[in-house]
């Protein structure tokens, strides 16, 4: 299959987890707040996972260009959370598009991942793709309860999140794209991919479910994803 | 020198290091709540990026005895933090939640120690440049190291050489576990994933439930991200340097 199609049908498949953010609200309507933070846990620690895999990756190669995208990574995250405010503003007017933008976003850095991860092996790519589907369902959560709680219809809010993850389809594809037809970015997308994951878990998921659910349960739901994420990787060759 | 104490003085000099972290603290004592935070989300990015360092080393050997080894770390952790929270145990003159931070830290950093003194007596069994190359990665590793002990401990009002002592003291499992490991190299190789994943989960776990949520109440939490990544970007480089 043309790894262009594959990227495309892999990041496809991701972004369209997002809309089973929306599942757990026909058991609980709303979803307890504790509930929320153990998603953003639990994505944030597949994050947390991935950005290691990626890394590790990443070092076989060039340092010198791993390293200053990553730092770019992480001011890219700092300059965007500044753009579309954190959660401590959700209580405000407009604070749901703002959410919505903030997702938007971040789908760019998990698209760049998907398509780093895709330049260095096809295995490797397909494993992240995966890793982010899982990851952009308890992501989305935090999105979906957000719209859902403004009045908008729990289809129409899992359609949103599936919207605001579209980004990973266009980013992955561009990455791929790019990094193949010049092997000397590969290092650049994988260290700003690296730099961008770490900062996103820092600046935002963390913060968020440490006030929504404590910190010794956000701990170790954290801890357990990066650690599934770790194990898994070591499975495929 | 006999093969044996030269390890010994290797796997000490290593420990000794680690004093030198608290240096930096001569200049400044961090005691305002922001600065405070500052120095725990420096000291979670260190230890973050000496975990990642830590689990791919283990990685090598064996993936599932080093997360196996995580798993037990994360155990250590919440089983001592209930039971410091269950005695009060004060350390100096602090007490509560600051002596229970600054005693988790140097248990922390201390059972650590133990597989990086096995790291340092198995490399001895690997010929001369190997070991030198582990002594030295181990003794430079070392430093930053005490640097994230001297940021929890410091802002809690222990003096400088006591931030130092403390330092070399987390430390001194490594000579003490080096020098058997060295004697009997075969019998330690397949502990040390073991310990390696028991180091970087307790590590990760004590960021995740004591120094992060600490920092994130204390400032912005844009200005933890930004300290976090940093440091765990530039831990994770020198380790490649080293």
């Amino acid at each position: 299959m043309n790894p262009l199609l594959t990227a495309l049908a892999l990041t496809a498949l991701a972004a369209g987890a997002s809309a089973l953010a929306a599942l757990p609200f026909a058991v609980r309507d709303p979803l307890p707040v504790r509930w929320l933070g153990w998603a953003n846990a639990l994505a944030g620690g597949l994050m947390l996972g991935l950005a290691y895999a990626l890394l590790l990756s990443g070092l076989r190669g060039p340092q010198a260009p791993l390293a200053a995208a990553a730092l770019i990574g992480i001011l890219f995250v700092g300059l965007t959370d500044r753009v579309s405010g954190s959660a401590t503003d959700s209580g405000e007017p407009g604070a749901a598009y703002r959410e919505l933008l903030g997702s938007s976003l971040h789908a760019a850095h998990e698209g760049v991942a998907i398509g780093a991860a895709l330049a260095a092996d096809w295995r490797f790519g397909a494993f992240t793709a995966l890793a982010i589907a899982v990851h952009n369902v308890p992501e989305s959560a935090e999105l979906v309860a957000g719209l859902h709680a403004r009045g908008a219809r729990l289809a129409v809010a899992a359609g949103l999140a599936v919207v605001a993850d579209a980004n990973q389809v266009l980013f992955a594809v561009v990455t791929l794209a790019l990094t193949t037809a010049w092997p000397a970015l590969q290092p650049w997308a994988a260290g700003f991919a690296v730099g961008a994951l770490t900062h996103l878990v820092l600046v935002e998921l963390l913060p968020a479910s440490y006030r929504e659910a404590g910190r010794t349960s956000i701990a170790l739901v954290t801890i357990a994803a990066m650690g599934a994420v770790t194990l898994l990787r070591n499975l495929v060759p | 020198m006999n093969g044996a104490l030269t390890v010994f003085v290797a796997a000490l000099l290593t420990a000794v290091a680690t004093g030198l972290g608290a240096l930096p603290f001569s200049f400044t004592r961090a005691v305002r709540p922001e600065a405070v935070a500052w120095a725990n989300a420096l000291a979670s990015g260190l230890m973050l990026g000496a975990s990642f360092g830590l689990v791919a080393a283990g990685s090598e050997i064996g993936t599932a005895a080093t997360l196996a080894g995580a798993g037990l770390g994360v155990v250590f952790i919440l089983v001592m933090d209930r039971w410091l929270r269950h005695y009060d145990v004060p350390f100096g003159r602090a007490r509560g939640a600051g002596a229970r931070r600054m005693l988790l830290m140097v248990a922390v950093m201390t059972a650590h120690s133990f597989s990086e003194g096995v790291a340092v007596g198995v490399s001895f069994g690997g010929g001369a440049s190997l070991a030198t190359a582990i002594t030295l990665a181990i003794a430079v590793h070392n430093v930053p190291e005490g640097l994230a002990i001297s940021a929890v401990l410091r802002p809690q009002g222990v003096t400088v050489l006591g931030c130092m002592l403390w330092s070399v003291v987390s430390s001194l499992p490594q000579p003490v576990m080096a020098l058997p490991a060295f004697l009997f190299v075969e019998a330690f190789r397949p502990v040390l994933p073991w310990g390696l994943g028991f180091a970087a989960g307790a590590m990760v776990f004590m960021v995740l439930v004591e120094l992060l949520p600490e920092a994130y109440g204390q400032t912005q939490p844009r200005v933890v991200a930004l300290l976090v990544s940093l440091s765990l970007v530039g831990m994770v480089l020198l380790q490649q340097h080293l």
